[in-house]
């Protein structure tokens, strides 16, 4: 697929890619072979289906602040940070010490402990949300939040944005990245199953709509208002590089699902405490019903959290929906979830991301400026990504006109020069992070520019 | 007190809800602080817990710390813990190993988006104890079942699916059903009604699972026949583990998965809670099948948040050529995976399950007790877990429940409460997990503790 905007050859593309696939194999020796090994025991050798990269998987061996070494020994700035999860940086002190002193007390008993309460009160700080549960993942977190909403109004549908992640729950595993060859999809927004196995009675309850679009939103309601539970989505779309709400986009959603009787549920498992100190509800000044979060909250501890108004956790406090796990609110999540809210991920942190992010976007656009690429980049605090076109995406739909082949390019450019960053998600930066780190993200992209534009 | 015709003395409930009462009121006198720090909770998480279970009647209680087989609260009580976290804690708290493996851990990083060679060490040992030979892994046992789902769906190409009327495989739509249906709700025992567990699952979604009860494998038969061709697969806990601990008779497990088999239909195994519990193999071990598909969670993570799940080539076929995405941020992280490492190459070694043996040798006692007394009840014992059955004959599958006045159970938790004995809540049953840690005194303790409501309630 030609990439229309900047024009540049795809068999230049391919040349590339292949010449750098090469250097990747070469890179990453150890990894290739522990590869083998894994498979053996390992479903296609990794632990989750994202590891599966092209040309093959990394395995880590350990990471430090800023940085990530694999089994080959390679030391890259990590700008994955997990998916996003690790702002607080990698062994972030603080983590550690909490997690090494509760190691000594016990990290589980199913009953709940005083920390349990302090990261509740924490978050409330930050979003504003009164009552919270803990979960163990993003996708728990999503699931509870859209059962709560079908509880509390004794309605089934959910009005879910297309292109958004919401986790593998199937109440919302549908349209995450359609496949727009499917005249289904394309034409009449019928909601698409992620992955085989999901039954279609999940998806008859969605009803998909673009993002950054006010009135598809209105007429689903003016359609069904009245069977619709809820509205999800990721309030700045982290999923497709990091699209933005246009002006008012949100507080419109907030109107129409209020007018309606519906929930608006805010999934900031990407945007909560990344993009702001209290994530997207800060940065916008628009309040949810529900908010889910996880990743970047513990540190890097598995935890996941929902939180909502006293209206919408009614049916939790009055137990008529039962919410329940295991491992919720155990010890050692909720004493590195602490350390993370208390001490690491303060309001000074999203000061040092906003220069950290001033350098890195400043650096991207004189260079892309400097090699007369219509693309573009967009960053808020810790999380940012380039689009290979140059006015801001708007939706999944203009996201994907772009070539994947590209982004792979741009991708490898960036491992084989020692930097890891996510390939179609936005990349993340931590308070660790220095702006030497980001000054080699913008190093690497001038190489790719370079090669792109020669 | 009038024996009923087999021998057995019928328990006075005036008197159970008697001394319910005291147990209650002594129980308020120790859990002060518990009790005030709820109405500080309770501002800031719904019942003043993460989850509603935490709330077992009288009021939930808020742990402090845990260290081998001990947990002591808020108010400073010490417990001998037999709850154990609903059964992960079976390599007891603090567990020297797994303390020094995840402080070492967490300082090389413990989440990054890539695997480490850890996850190949615990998928090699999980694969040795479940003879499956390929795995995958979760942040818990719902999302492990989740997978199993999803999996026995995208491989079959089918959409319903099979389960036990009152087991519970976590918390997500697809398995929320019958997992405690009420009389009024359940309909006939031959087929058992789809009832939602909560509010807040829609219709089409529940009737997607058929139930039928557990040790019946006539049953599991006429279900495909009545179904044909519409069954992914069929999900059982081996052992059924939230009713206290129902054992599967001999040959029912095999019948199932060739019922399952001869339909085209995959078998998935819920040991949640029976693996690496049961036997060091789980339930695989301890029956003998080998099922499509293995779900784990709880005590393989050695006290962290963890999940995983474990098939055939076949059944995980789709994976492996990238056909079908099994993904999660956590998936697989180093922390969990150097905890779990540490958990089952050196704490539950083979070795370390002989002490199960010599715990059950003591928890046996409590027949004696029940014996002595003549209560209509009977223990189960296997590996770390145990039960008290609190009805003449064993219980055999879920309705057997419905014979039991939760009166009975309740009072018994609150009586081990009160003397120093964490177990398990639950409303009709009396279970309990143990630990390698747990001492002959932890044991007898529970026994002593035994006789004692034995004899204030056969009186």
């Amino acid at each position: 697929m030609t990439d229309q905007a900047t024009e540049i050859d795809p068999a230049r593309i391919e040349e590339l890619i292949a010449a750098e696939e090469s250097t990747f194999i070469e890179q990453n020796p150890r990894s290739a072979e522990l590869l083998k090994r894994a498979s053996q025991a390992l479903a296609a050798g990794v632990s989750c289906s994202w590891h599966s990269l092209t040309p093959h998987p990394l395995y880590g061996d350990r990471g430090r602040g800023s940085r990530l070494w694999d089994v080959d020994g390679n030391e890259r700035v990590d700008m994955h940070l997990g998916y996003g999860a690790m702002a607080a940086g990698h062994a972030h002190p603080k983590v550690v010490e909490a997690v090494r002193s509760r190691m000594g007390l016990g990290t589980h008993f199913a009953l709940p402990v005083e920390d349990t309460v302090v990261v509740a009160e924490s978050l409330q700080d930050r979003f504003g949300m009164p009552l919270w549960r803990f979960v163990n993942s993003g996708s728990e977190a999503t699931s509870d939040a859209v059962r709560i909403a079908r509880a509390g109004t004794g309605r089934d549908l959910i009005v879910r944005v297309e292109g958004c992640y919401h986790g593998s729950p199937d109440s919302l595993d549908f349209s995450y990245w359609p496949d727009l060859e499917n005249p289904d999809a394309r034409d009449r927004w019928v909601a698409q199953p992620h992955t085989a196995g999901i039954p279609a009675a999940f998806g008859d309850l969605l009803r998909i709509v673009p993002y950054n679009d006010v009135r598809a939103v209105e007429r689903v309601f003016d359609d069904e208002g009245d069977r619709i539970a809820a509205m999800i989505l990721e309030p700045v779309m982290l999923n497709v590089s990091a699209i933005l709400p246009e002006a008012g986009y949100l507080a419109r959603l907030r109107e129409v699902t209020r007018r309606h009787g519906a929930m608006l549920i805010f999934d900031e498992v990407k945007t909560g405490a990344t993009i702001a100190f209290g994530g997207a509800i800060e940065w916008s000044g628009v309040t949810p019903d529900l908010v889910t979060l996880a990743k970047a909250i513990a540190g890097g501890v598995p935890v996941g959290a929902v939180g909502g108004s006293e209206q919408a956790m009614a049916v939790v406090v009055d137990g008529t929906m039962e919410h329940e796990g295991t491992f919720n609110g155990n010890p050692l999540s909720m004493a590195a979830a602490r350390a993370t809210l208390t001490e690491v991920l303060t309001r000074d942190a999203y000061d040092h991301f906003d220069r950290l992010s001033a350098v890195l976007v400043g650096g991207l656009e004189r260079s892309i400026g400097g090699h007369g690429l219509p693309w573009h980049v967009n960053m808020i605090r810790s999380r940012g990504g380039l689009q290979h076109v140059p006015r801001p995406v708007r939706n999944f739909r203009e996201y994907v006109e772009q070539s994947d082949r590209l982004i792979h390019l741009r991708w490898l450019y960036q491992v084989n020069r020692g930097l890891f960053e996510p390939g179609s998600d936005p990349w993340t930066i931590s308070v660790q992070h220095t702006e030497d780190d980001v000054g080699r993200y913008v190093e690497n992209f001038d190489a790719f520019a370079d090669a792109v534009t020669a | 007190m009038p024996a009923n015709g087999n021998d057995r003395v019928e328990i006075d409930l005036g008197l159970v809800e008697e001394l319910t009462n005291k147990e209650t009121a002594a129980l308020d006198a120790k859990h002060r602080r518990s009790l005030e720090y709820r109405e500080v909770a309770k501002t800031h998480l719904p019942g003043g817990v993460s989850s509603s279970w935490q709330t077992w009647p009288p009021h939930p209680i808020y742990v402090d710390r845990g260290k081998g087989s001990k947990v002591w609260d808020i108010d400073g009580n010490e417990y001998v813990d037999y709850h154990n976290g609903y059964g992960v804690m079976v390599m007891g708290h603090a567990h020297p190993k797994i303390v020094e493996a995840v402080q070492k851990r967490v300082e090389l990083g413990t989440h990054f988006a890539q695997p480490t060679e850890d996850a190949l060490v615990c998928a090699e040992n999980l694969a040795e104890r479940f003879r499956l030979p390929y795995w995958r892994f979760g942040n818990s046992g719902t999302e492990a079942t989740m997978d199993a789902c999803r999996i026995m769906r995208a491989t079959t190409g089918r959409t319903k699916l099979l389960k036990i009327e009152g087991t519970y495989h976590g918390h997500h739509d697809s398995l929320m059903v019958s997992v405690f249906p009420s009389k009024d709700a359940a309909g006939p025992r031959d087929h058992p009604a789809s009832v939602p567990q909560t509010l807040g699952m829609p219709e089409g979604i529940v009737e997607q699972v058929v139930n039928v009860p557990f040790n019946d494998a006539d049953a599991v038969r006429r279900a495909f026949e009545e179904h044909p061709g519409e069954f992914a697969g069929m999900i059982i806990e081996p052992a059924m583990s939230n009713c206290g601990l129902v054992l599967p008779d001999p040959g029912y497990l095999q019948q199932v998965e060739d019922i399952c088999h001869a339909n085209g239909a995959l078998l998935a195994f819920d040991e949640v809670k029976t693996g690496c519990t049961l036997a060091w193999g789980g339930a695989v071990e301890a029956f003998g099948v080998v099922p499509d598909l293995v779900c784990l969670a709880k005590a393989i993570g050695g006290g962290l948040p963890c999940g995983a799940i474990g098939g055939t080539e076949e059944a995980l076929g789709m994976i492996i050529r990238g056909e079908l995405d099994q993904v999660g941020t956590f998936n697989g992280n180093p922390l969990t995976m150097a905890a779990m490492k540490v958990n089952l190459t050196e704490v539950l070694t083979k070795d370390a399950y002989r002490r199960f043996d010599e715990v059950n040798g003591i928890f046996e006692r409590c027949q004696t007790v029940i014996d002595k007394y003549r209560l209509p009840a009977s223990v189960k014992l296997l590996g770390a877990k145990g039960s008290i059955d609190w009805r003449s004959t064993p219980i055999h599958e879920y309705r057997d429940l419905w014979e039991i006045d939760d009166r009975v159970p309740q009072l018994a938790w609150l009586w081990q409460l009160n003397r120093g004995v964490f177990k398990s809540p639950g409303s009709k049953w009396e279970s309990w997990s143990s630990s390698i840690v747990h001492g002959d005194e932890d044991v007898q303790r529970y026994v002593d503790n035994f006789e004692e409501l034995a004899s204030a309630i056969a009186s």
